[in-house]
């Protein structure tokens, strides 16, 4: 029974903390995303709230807790209140399963407890896929739900766009999968220890032997994923200049912050998942560049900056993918993502899976 | 598809250009914002904003009320009600004189109309307002536009040369001419 308590009490804290930090990156994300976007596109970005504008969060915050909350006339009340929901906990459950930290024990009251993942539970990213399919739902069902043409527009897009590149999604990281041997994200991330050239996009065996890079799966896992969360350039489904807002179009105020902090969450969420399968997670580059020697009691703290800063990485390619590209066309995303992709990722299975047959690690 | 073509597709390459130049924009970050109104840009010389009505450096009003600016108005912005100065039938004034600001599209041309240059573009331009009825302006207003847009002021017209003053030929008591 007590130990039952601590662990309830332990994942109560990590929860709490992993949340706190992860809205407080999305309330900074808003900030950066339109700093950086403006930076690379000459202009300055917000610069009106508190100094250089590095208050707007707070004020864009406070904006959507105090707008009106409209319901359209005609709209499914019900599902109207769902969606945003649905949205936002399948984003934020998939944090649960995420290693921000090596994989060590530490005893609390004599429980043992993984301190740097929620719940190592051995199916995690199957977990996570299956938690953002449900967040597909959560888009679909407010576009239908508001009783407005571009809502349903943005919907209906968002499902077709988001059933393609989920299963890209999905077949990108098998071969992550067949290399590790396992659904556990902290055991995918302890395979890639050590190297840069250890991490799973060159994928070289620890001990040296045949590598099986998995470059092309991290090529088409980023574009997917960048697909999944609706960002430029394949933001169709709230396609500003088509749809006014896409599915979001009717949604004002808490609920309209719900979707989008939705989005950011799940751009963090992919970012988190890019790094732990392709880029080793908290692994550093190298062996010295984290603490070792006298320091060794403190590598976790260097294993959760270098887990930070790959995506912080990925962040920033998002931003800086979309000051770059325009939108696509709907063909063009369908062809792209039905007759390039999906045979990439395809054909990059069948390769690591024969190689990894005949030179096992 | 040449070969090259096909490398360049396969590769990304058009794309990791314009990322190419992001970046570089990105790192040699030159805004060309100017953050409005805080700062503000230098006009041209030439530049025509509000319209404002104006005075001699005694205080009299210029504007003969002789109806030419409300004539060569394209908008029909300006009306003028002239009437005369009681007991002098030869000198007149605007009695009233409105613009609706509305209408108005800054062509200048009842500047250029006006024989007494009674009228003038100052260089104003936040006129934005919540009530659009404010924008239509009195003499009083125009005036009020007029003296704090122009403290040089020009001196009465018949002071300037006898041959000058042909509008207001006749005052019952002539001013002093300076010698």
């Amino acid at each position: 029974m007590f130990e039952v308590g601590v662990k309830i009490a332990v994942s109560l804290t990590q929860i709490s903390i992993v949340m706190g930090v992860v809205l407080l990156t999305v309330m900074f994300l808003t900030l950066a995303e339109r700093k950086v976007i403006g930076w690379m596109q000459d202009r300055m970005g917000p610069m009106e709230v508190g100094p250089y504008g590095i208050l707007q969060p707070i004020a864009d915050g406070l904006k959507l807790f105090f707008k009106e909350d409209i319901i359209p006339s005609g709209a499914n009340k019900y599902l109207f209140t769902l969606a945003p929901i649905i949205a936002l906990v399948a984003a934020l459950v998939g944090f649960a399963v995420i290693p921000f930290g090596p994989n060590m024990r530490v005893d609390v009251f004599g429980v043992q407890v993984q301190p740097f993942v929620i719940s190592d539970i051995n199916i995690g990213i199957l977990y996570i896929l299956a938690f953002t399919s449900i967040g597909a739902y959560g888009i679909i069902l407010g576009g239908w739900a508001s009783n407005s043409k571009y809502s349903l527009l943005g919907g209906l897009r968002a499902a077709a766009q988001l059933i393609s590149y989920e299963l890209n999604v999905g077949l990108a990281i098998v071969g992550v999968l067949l290399l590790a041997g396992s659904l556990s994200l902290v055991k995918i991330t302890e395979d890639q220890c050590c190297w840069i050239w250890n991490w799973f996009w060159l994928a070289v065996p620890r001990g040296g032997g045949v590598p099986i890079p998995q470059i092309l799966a991290f090529v088409v896992f980023v574009i997917s994923a960048v697909a999944e969360t609706n960002r430029l350039p394949f933001d169709l489904p709230e396609a500003e200049s088509e749809l006014v807002a896409g599915f979001f179009t009717e949604y004002s105020g808490m609920r309209f912050a719900f979707f989008f902090l939705a989005e950011y969450a799940n751009m963090i969420l992919v970012s988190c998942i890019a790094a732990a399968l392709f880029l080793g997670g908290w692994n550093a580059p190298a062996p010295f560049l984290q603490f070792h020697g006298s320091l060794e009691h403190l590598a976790w703290l260097s294993g959760i900056m270098w887990f930070a800063v790959k995506v912080y990485f990925f962040l920033f390619l998002f931003f800086w993918i979309r000051a770059t590209l325009p939108r696509l066309r709907y063909d063009q995303l369908m062809r792209f993502g039905w007759k390039v992709m999906l045979p990439i990722a395809l054909g990059n299975i069948v390769v690591t899976a024969i190689a990894a047959y005949f030179f096992p690690r | 598809m040449t070969f090259g073509e096909w490398v360049k597709t396969i590769t990304f390459y058009e794309i990791l250009v314009g990322m190419k130049s992001t970046l570089k924009h990105l790192i040699n970050y030159k805004p060309v914002t100017l953050q409005y109104p805080h700062e503000k840009r230098t006009l041209p010389d030439n530049y025509r904003g509000m319209l404002a009505l104006l005075r001699y450096d005694d205080d009299t009003e210029k504007c003969v009320g002789c109806d030419l600016c409300a004539a060569a108005c394209p908008s029909r912005v300006i009306k003028v009600i002239s009437s005369e100065v009681p007991g002098e039938p030869t000198k007149r004034f605007a009695k009233e004189y409105s613009m609706d600001m509305t209408r108005c599209l800054f062509c200048g041309l009842c500047v250029e109309a006006c024989p007494v240059d009674a009228l003038a573009m100052t260089r104003e331009y936040e006129w934005a307002v919540y009530d659009k009825r404010e924008l239509l302006l009195n003499k009083q207003q125009l005036l009020a536009i007029g003296d704090r847009s122009f403290q040089v002021r020009e001196k009465r017209l018949e002071l300037q040369h006898p041959n000058v003053a042909f509008f207001n030929v006749s005052f019952k008591e002539l001013p002093q001419k300076p010698s």
